[in-house]
């Protein structure tokens, strides 16, 4: 905890004083904590080993996925070792290269583009109107998404455009949609990033004074 | 009768909707229908005039953080960006804190720079993927070369020509940090805000409202946001690319989403009150 506090007061009191042996301080921990995060990242992959690695060895539910963590391991890494890291060499793709391409990046770009036919098929199932709130909920949505395409933009002007004709003042969706970002949706974005920043100050201030020591493994 | 039958749009099998998406975003793929995009985002434009002020020789520092999961949105704005930074013969930076993002900018690099005739640690220099970011953008506060020492294909990089007379933040002209993570938020909090400098950052179209608040106040020195901000960055440095592209695909999709959300709601009107 003396180590904790300590640490914890230099960094804080560094970051105001522009010094050079604060700056100098900064730079050592700094480095320290990239030795530390390098362990961290070694420490994660034997866990995540172990955990997969005992699913295979009790044939636990699906243990079968658990095969695929080390055969893409190997798959990413194999590849790494032989190629010295690099991915590229005088503009020929390496092993890393295919594998980064042909392996990961055709995976990742699946996984993240299957949610679009999720998020489509829930707006049909779930997203009703039941009360005024969700309606107000519904027309912000309905002007963002509309606004937010160039055929939406014609839509809007087709549908509204008559109002210049009458005399009266035409706003563009583009318009509606920098006054909903600009007014309440900041506005909201505000005061949550202020709540988070007060607990996050709150919450370290509790670990420099020694009141909060989960990370130490007591409640 | 006709209530029931309407009742039973609601348990529509799912696969319906999956097999009409994919119609909606693979027909305009194949066959692109040109849609115009007319206006220009305010946020978008910023970046672009913060860039092309700058004057010859310039260095500009990029921290292209996203993987492939959000290549679509962020890989057509990175590569207009930097297209932008070569044709106004800007020194270039390239930083990244996501590990995933290391090929994508060896695919950016391996063909912008040659339709500007730039040189590899002369008009550009990549550094390599380092893990932690907080540690790494404050060090490189007063020396970059404390932990930096070599690019990512391990030359050194203090005798490099695009790096004289850099060595902190302080001679840096411009920082931009393309992002589908928080990256963005510890560049403008780490850096832009305590040691001054112009940051600016593109981001996924989901994430960009949330950065309303650093916009207004200028702490953001603009935005380009999701694969609509790429198309309007395409379109001000007049060079169309999968932004553009993209923009057919994702007109069709959101009106989908929009259309399904209208006509369940009608039904369930229709279905409660008559």
């Amino acid at each position: 905890m003396a180590i904790v506090f300590v640490t914890g007061v230099l960094t804080l009191v560094s970051y105001y004083v522009p010094h050079k042996t604060s700056v100098d301080y900064i730079e050592t921990m700094n480095k320290w904590e990239n030795v530390v995060a390098a362990f961290a990242f070694l420490l994660g992959l034997i866990s995540l080993f172990f955990s997969h690695y005992n699913k295979i060895a009790r044939k636990a539910d699906g243990w079968g996925y658990s095969l695929f963590v080390f055969i893409g391991f190997l798959a990413m890494v194999l590849p790494s070792y032989f190629s010295g890291g690099k991915q590229m060499v005088d503009g020929v793709l390496t092993p890393l290269g295919w594998s980064y391409k042909f392996i990961y990046t055709a995976l990742s770009g699946t996984m993240f583009a299957v949610l679009a036919f999720y998020i489509v098929s829930t707006a049909y199932r779930s997203f009703r109107i039941k009360s005024l709130q969700a309606f107000v909920l519904f027309i912000a949505a309905f002007v963002l998404i509309l606004g937010k395409v160039p055929l939406g933009q014609m839509i809007w002007d087709s549908a509204l455009g008559w109002t210049s004709r009458l005399g009266w003042v035409h706003n563009h969706v583009s318009d509606v949609i920098e006054w909903i970002m600009e007014v309440p949706a900041v506005a909201g974005k505000r005061g949550i990033m202020i709540g988070i920043s007060i607990g996050a100050i709150v919450t370290s201030l509790k670990i420099i004074f020694g009141i909060e020591k989960q990370y130490m493994g007591k409640d | 009768m006709f209530k029931e039958q309407l009742q039973k749009f609601f348990k529509i099998d799912r696969r319906w909707i999956f097999l009409l998406l994919a119609i909606v975003l693979f027909a305009p793929i194949i066959k692109p229908i040109g849609l115009p995009n007319k206006t220009i985002a305010e946020a978008t434009q910023r970046v672009y005039d913060n860039i092309d002020k700058l004057p010859a020789g310039s260095f500009v520092l990029f921290s292209l953080d996203y993987d492939p999961s959000t290549r679509p949105e962020l890989h057509p704005m990175a590569t207009a960006l930097l297209r932008h930074a070569f044709s106004k013969n800007l020194r270039v930076g390239v930083v990244t804190y996501i590990a995933g993002s290391t090929g994508l900018i060896e695919d950016i690099f391996a063909k912008v720079p040659k339709e500007y005739n730039k040189v590899d640690g002369v008009d550009y220099v990549i550094f390599p993927y380092m893990p932690n970011i907080l540690a790494t953008i404050t060090q490189m506060s007063s020396d970059l070369y404390g932990i930096y020492s070599k690019d990512r294909n391990g030359a050194d990089i203090r005798t490099m020509p695009v790096l004289k007379g850099v060595k902190s933040y302080k001679d840096m002209s411009f920082i931009v940090c393309v992002t589908g993570t928080a990256i963005l938020d510890y560049w403008v909090a780490y850096v832009g805000d305590k040691y001054s400098v112009p940051v600016a950052g593109g981001v996924t179209a989901i994430s960009q409202p949330g950065y309303g608040p650093y916009l207004q106040t200028n702490q953001l020195k603009g935005l380009i946001g999701g694969m609509k901000g790429a198309a309007e960055y395409e379109s001000l440095i007049k060079q169309p690319g999968k932004g553009t592209s993209g923009i057919d695909a994702l007109n069709l999709a959101h009106l989908l989403v929009l259309a399904l959300i209208l006509i369940s709601n009608l039904i369930l009107l229709y279905v409660k009150y008559f």
